[in-house]
């Protein structure tokens, strides 16, 4: 079948001549056959359109399955917006967004939309809540009217709000007992400060604030068309999903004052050495951060791959080096983690106790190592393959694509941000890469939360930090 | 990596896409035929191909029939450990080479082990097809047999029971231990992921004679779905595969049982969880039954989603339980070929009982046996079932290795197309048939899981024969 895509005629140069690329060191079978040439990389065609009332409206057709998704992002609606006494309120208000409307109760929107072949729910993050719908193509139609009523109409009753609230509670028991949620939690304060990206975790107390008014009020503020983005993709017309769009959001206005901009969060911070005491733990949780860039930051590609060749999945030097060289660890991974108003850089292993100071040593080495020395052209050419790759794969879902656009919009990159990401991680030379980490992964700038048994492992840790225990 | 539980997790994913699958009426507009073309090499090798040319992604599955049931009886978890060596490298191509060939060429790869077979995934940009294919035939071939590599991957595949069972809450109970207890056959009822003494026994001539009698071209099946037409995938089969020669392989003994005559009720005493659990399982009909497709109907109705009779009866409604899902086995209602089950699992409030939360979904089953499956529900269950059909064969990684799988189990793959037919063709006379034949209390496997500390006498409670 084809699909609606503009062939755009790339990177003839990055087809490789003869055998595959491995990374350095490993020896490759002789008879072994080489990659073909690249292929043109698809690139979505995206037909937009803004409503009267603000509300944007992207359309991606695609003649593939017959299946059509919806994903509306409300931009200043996610964690940054809630109030400091009540961190996490983002995630519970998404979630009871479709638990009730005006017009149906939560059992009716579960039948109903199991009666047009799909789902409806809420998620939130940083910068934003995205609600999302999908359903067979026949029905595409009333499940956008679903989806308007859970984004313009929901009632949070009291029973549901309820229910959420003891669920919440059992989910947030459960995390606790996770070494990697409280270091987590520690690392995004020892990151960010006071600022509100740092506050993304729920706590008991934020779970019993909520109450059916807290999230009507939240709602009216953070829930307007003029930040809105919807996108529509799969086998639908973009006509009919322009006036299917209008259907169902054209007459939406919300009067009153919305939500504020999130502020800039810091781009540098006095790096923090902290122990949480774990009795008993026979593993060290390992994390090590700092403030680094929002995506809209001229650093941000380069950043990508540097990050990728570091520690961004199994073939990355952090893997290679801690778990298939060394085998400290089930896994070890590090990289970049964008937001609109600011972001960061993580890493971080869970590795046995004996191994705690020499796994941060290896981390370190990992760091130093990609500023000091210029990646390898092969294993820049294997890692360029990588992100390409991994682009392909989620191009080839539509609901991805969806889903993808709406999350770069939050973060404030530009619609053909999509299309141009791999033309533009292909572009990055190896001394960007090594500019990239010099600027942030310079060990010395990097905060160190480690969950563990201080008994096995303080003496370890000496070298790396004067540590303070924490909770 | 590639582990057994991450192929655990990926198939219950896929259970509860498949779970969630045809309207009464399908809509002519939601109708998807996906082209199926299949050969059969000389040597034995089937290989299916599903050509999509909307993106320049090719999936690729190879699948062997063996899976946990027929691993030799004094090496429990053989099979899951073999998997293991399969990414171990051979002697043309070192341990190292196939993981960076593949994520090299911008892929990814996986494997897991099921009662019925083990699958070997990759999905890549089609540009890295043809390496990918080799490195498939070349582990088909020989693998490097190597005392160190064995010992390690037996260290390996210890370390992931203790991380995935022992040191987890629940130890994957309502997947491991309701077999245990559910089945009379050794075949269907030990340990797929095997005792650490037997994993420990294993030898370097155990792993030769499986590779040899198992891992052949005659007993695989090759998958390709995407950027690749079936001439193009013959082809390649032939050129890659085509020279290894068929091999033979064992035939298996009976396994196949009968439906339980007498309930199991089980509790057992957990360290980790903080909540207590239940898992409720019934012996399912044989692959191929005319009641397959009623019970896909009746789980979802059942146990799939928000809007399902057992999450409106029993979070809400009785408010006895914090979530239900549903399994079918290690797989998915389609993807068997022996005794498998249809288990219910819940946590519920420490509030409550096993007894209260048995009697509950008792209460909803009698319902449906006595009044069947209003048309309103069942057209909504139904399109519910196509729908998720569809999603789960999306990906072109899915669409490849569920064409593989369903070539393997069913002798042809083109099921998949046929599926959908089956499940709209479902009446509620049916349902209620296949409610009253398999969810009786005497096919039933009952274990109720609770933390320890909620029970008087652990040593007494761990495993109530």
């Amino acid at each position: 079948m084809k699909i609606t895509m503009t062939w755009v005629a790339l990177a003839v140069a990055f087809a490789l001549p003869g055998a595959a690329f491995a990374g350095p060191g490993t020896e490759l079978p002789k008879d072994l056959p080489p990659y073909a040439p690249d292929k043109p990389l698809p690139v979505a065609q995206i037909e937009k359109k803004t409503l009267a009332n603000g509300l944007e409206v992207w359309v991606v057709p695609r003649d593939g399955m017959p299946r059509v998704d919806y994903v509306l992002a409300m931009r200043n609606a996610g964690f940054a917006a809630d109030p400091a006494n009540s961190p996490g309120f983002a995630s519970l208000f998404a979630g009871l967004l479709s638990e009730g409307t005006a017009k149906r109760d939560s059992k009716a929107i579960a039948e109903d939309a199991q009666a047009l072949g799909g789902s409806v729910g809420a998620g939130a993050s940083n910068d934003g809540v995205t609600v999302y719908a999908d359903a067979l193509a026949s029905h595409a139609a009333p499940m956008l009217s679903l989806l308007a009523e859970v984004v313009r109409t929901p009632s949070f009753p009291d029973n549901e709000v309820k229910l959420a609230q003891a669920n919440a509670l059992q989910g947030l028991k459960a995390a606790e007992a996770q070494p990697s949620f409280k270091a987590n939690r520690a690392l995004l304060a020892a990151t960010y400060g006071d600022h509100p990206y740092s506050r993304t975790q729920q706590t008991e107390a934020s779970i019993l604030g909520v109450t059916p008014a807290s999230l009507r009020e939240a709602h009216a503020l953070r829930f307007h068309p003029d930040r809105a983005l919807l996108v529509i993709t799969g086998r639908i017309a973009s006509a009919e999903a322009f006036r299917l769009a209008e259907a169902a959001f054209g007459d939406w206005r919300v009067p009153g004052a919305e939500s504020p901009e999130t502020p800039a969060a810091r781009r540098s911070a006095t790096p923090a050495y902290l122990l949480i005491q774990r009795d008993g733990s026979v593993q060290s949780t390992l994390r090590m951060g700092r403030p680094a860039i929002a995506a809209t930051d001229v650093d941000y590609v380069p950043a990508i791959l540097a990050g990728t060749v570091l520690g961004g999945g199994f073939s990355s030097r952090v893997n290679q080096n801690l778990r298939e060289d060394k085998g400290y660890t089930y896994g070890a991974s590090a990289g970049f983690s964008p937001s609109r108003m600011g972001g960061r850089v993580q890493a971080g292993a869970d590795v046995r106790n004996e191994v705690t100071g020499a796994s941060l040593e290896q981390f370190f080495h990992e760091f130093k190592r990609l500023a000091n020395e210029p990646v390898p052209e092969r294993e820049l050419l294997d890692t360029k393959r990588y992100v390409a790759g991994g682009y392909l794969i989620s191009n080839q879902l539509q609901g991805s694509v969806a889903a993808t656009l709406a999350s770069n919009w939050l973060l404030g990159l530009p619609s053909d941000f999509l299309a141009n990401y791999v033309p533009r991680i292909r572009e990055v030379n190896a001394a960007q890469v090594q500019a990239m980490a010099k600027k942030y992964f310079d060990p010395k700038d990097q905060s160190i939360v480690v969950v563990g048994d201080g008994k096995a492992i303080a003496e370890q840790l000496k070298p790396y930090g004067a540590f303070k225990a924490a909770e | 990596m590639k582990s057994f539980r991450a192929g655990l997790l990926l198939s219950l994913g896929m259970a509860s896409l498949m779970l969630a699958a045809l309207p009464a009426k399908a809509a002519d507009a939601d109708r998807w035929q996906i082209p199926v073309a299949v050969k059969k090499l000389d040597n034995g090798l089937t290989v299916v191909v599903s050509q999509d040319r909307s993106s320049p992604v090719v999936g690729v599955s190879v699948v062997y029939g063996i899976g946990m049931r027929l691993e030799p009886r004094n090496r429990t978890g053989f099979a899951h450990l073999f998997e293991h060596l399969m990414f171990e490298g051979s002697a043309n191509a070192p341990e190292g080479v196939f993981d960076k060939v593949i994520t090299g060429g911008g892929g990814r790869n996986n494997g897991s082990t099921r009662p019925d077979f083990t699958n070997y995934v990759e999905i890549a940009p089609s540009s890295a097809l043809e390496p990918i294919l080799w490195l498939e035939a070349d582990r088909m071939r020989m693998l490097d047999f190597n005392p160190a590599t064995l010992k390690n991957q037996q260290d390996v595949v210890k370390e992931e029971i203790r991380n995935n069972v022992q040191n987890q809450p629940y130890g994957g109970f309502m997947w491991l231990d309701v077999g245990f207890n559910a089945f009379q056959k050794w075949e269907n009822n030990h340990d797929g992921y095997g005792s650490f003494v037997d994993l420990e026994s294993a030898t370097l001539d155990d792993v030769k004679a499986f590779h040899r009698d198992y891992y052949g071209p005659n007993n695989a099946i090759l998958g390709l779905a995407g950027d690749i037409s079936p001439e193009e995938g013959f082809a390649l089969a032939e050129k890659y595969f085509g020279n290894i020669p068929a091999r033979a392989v064992p035939k298996g003994p009976d396994f196949s049982e009968g439906l339980n005559t007498q309930e199991k009720r089980i509790q057992q005493a957990d360290k980790l969880a903080q909540v207590p659990a239940i898992a409720m399982s019934w012996k399912m009909p044989d692959r191929g039954s005319p009641d397959q497709p009623a019970m896909s109907v009746l789980g979802a109705l059942l146990a799939n989603g928000d809007a399902s009779r057992l999450y409106q009866g029993l979070v809400k409604g009785r408010e006895l339980a914090l979530n239900v899902d549903s399994l079918y086995g290690l797989t998915s209602e389609w993807e068997y070929n022996g005794p498998t089950l249809f288990t219910v699992f819940a946590l519920y409030k420490p509030t409550t009982d096993a007894d209260a939360m048995v009697k509950a979904v008792d209460e909803e089953v009698a319902k449906i046996v006595k009044d069947g499956v209003d048309d309103a529900t069942l057209a909504r269950i139904k399109t519910q079932l196509l729908a998720d059909w569809y999603n789960g064969m999306e990906s072109f990684l899915s669409r490849a290795d569920t064409l593989a799988k369903l070539q393997l189990l069913w002798g042809d793959a083109s099921v998949a197309n046929r599926i959908p037919g089956w499940i709209d063709a479902v009446t509620s006379a049916d349902v209620q048939r296949a409610a009253k034949t398999y969810l009786t209390a005497a096919n039933r496997t009952v274990i109720d899981r609770k933390p320890a500390a909620m029970i008087q006498a652990p040593a007494a409670a761990r495993t109530g024969q």
